[in-house]
């Protein structure tokens, strides 16, 4: 397990993903629709710590989130797939570290997460009404907040490891 | 041969003296047939400032308010007997105000969080009303809140009717701001503007409560018409709902 992973604090930061998605502030908002506090927590995190704590992140996250939320259709699986992918690319390419990659990064996660659960809503025949309004305003509003939110927890975590390590 | 009477015209000089007199009784007679007008209008314009201002306004208002709720008991407790002398099921109750504390009514999943559970006898299943009208259903409860699937959630499903033509349906949410509503009768009869309230024979929702009105009729859906209903309690506005629980809870 990677350093950040086994530093309690930084680990219960995550908690601020379930209390963010309840609170649903919204000035934070576009057209009604929330960010995903998930994936925005979950990128920096992979991206530091690792493909295997960011599975394992996103495995909790999507735990609690589905026990938040109504109904059969779970985000587990797009968020561990999500933190595998983005572990792996922290640790084996260039650190990645622009703004623009990291609102890019978003908008694929956050489309990767819309789209498992318009698949899983169409599987269950709940596909109906303005769920591509959603994907698209959800995808648009994290890809958004990225650089500011990511760019700060990735120095952080980043600081973290390298003051560990010396 | 003597002439007859002459015909005298009045004097000029009477005529001049007495026209302002004429004058003032023929708006005399005026006032008097038009009912007081000119004379009210002038003294509502000259005692406008001296009217009864805003609070007064307001007392009465309150009073009409009061009168309403008063009258509102009242009927409900008629019904609630004249159902117990029909013997007509009465499985809904009490009533706990309950918070929101967490709402979500425009992402992937419809729902409100409220700040009571099951401590306070809330089960899944129980209606949740707001200002307004029915909002949803309790869908889980955990010691201190429950999640609440609004009517607009596609997993919502309440037996409602039209109060005018007296049409059953089901409600059923699609994910977006209003819900569709699915007859059972081919020929409903119902048209925008309709009321549509919880229906007398649902087990799930308390009888007659408010739920929206129809906005757009589709005569030609299969296998029944449909309407879309506008809902009349606003889930992203309210702040605080009541949970309609069934008697013998706490």
């Amino acid at each position: 397990m990677s350093s950040l992973a086994l530093r309690g604090w930084t680990a219960a930061t995550g908690l601020l993903v379930p209390l963010l998605t309840l609170a649903s502030p919204g000035f934070l908002k576009l057209g009604d629709v929330p960010p995903a506090w998930a994936v925005l927590w979950l990128l920096p995190w992979a991206l530091v710590d690792g493909a295997v704590s960011g599975v394992l992140a996103g495995l909790l996250l999507g735990l609690v989130l589905d026990g938040l939320h109504l109904g059969p259709i779970s985000e587990i699986p797009a968020l561990m797939v999500l933190g595998w992918w983005w572990g792996r690319m922290g640790r084996k390419g260039l650190p990645i570290e622009r703004s623009f990659s990291l609102g890019l990064l978003a908008l694929l996660g956050t489309a990767f997460v819309g789209l498992t659960l318009i698949l899983q809503r169409a599987v269950s025949g709940q596909l109906q009404g303005p769920v591509i309004y959603t994907w698209l305003g959800q995808t648009l509003l994290t890809a958004l907040l990225a650089p500011m939110v990511c760019s700060l927890q990735l120095l952080l975590w980043r600081q973290l490891v390298s003051g560990g390590r010396r | 041969m003597q002439a007859g009477p002459r015909l005298r015209l009045p004097p000029v000089r009477l005529i001049l003296q007495v026209w302002p007199l004429a004058l003032v009784v023929v708006a005399g007679v005026s006032i008097r047939l038009s009912k007081g007008a000119g004379v009210a209008d002038a003294y509502a314009a000259l005692s406008r400032p001296f009217w009864p201002g805003t609070a007064q306004g307001e007392w009465v208002r309150q009073a009409q308010r009061l009168e309403d709720q008063t009258r509102l008991r009242q009927l409900t407790a008629d019904n609630q007997r004249l159902r117990q002398l029909l013997q007509l099921p009465s499985q809904f109750g009490s009533e706990r105000l309950a918070p929101v504390i967490s709402r979500d009514p425009g992402g992937w999943w419809q729902q409100l969080v409220i700040g009571q559970g099951s401590i306070q006898g809330v089960t899944p299943g129980d209606p949740v009303v707001a200002p307004g009208g029915l909002l949803g259903r309790v869908a889980s409860v955990t010691p201190t809140t429950a999640s609440v699937a609004l009517l607009t959630d596609p997993s919502s499903h309440v037996g409602v009717w039209v109060a005018r033509t007296q049409q059953h349906g089901l409600l059923t949410g699609l994910g977006s701001s209003r819900p569709v509503l699915r007859f059972l009768d081919k020929d409903p009869g119902v048209r925008p503007g309709d009321v549509v309230m919880t229906s007398p024979a649902s087990t799930l929702v308390p009888p007659n409560i408010s739920v929206g009105v129809i906005q757009s009729v589709n005569g030609m859906a299969s296998p029944a018409p449909e309407a879309v209903v506008q809902l009349s309690a606003s889930a992203g506005a309210v702040d605080w709902v009541r949970v309609v629980m069934r008697p013998g809870r706490p």
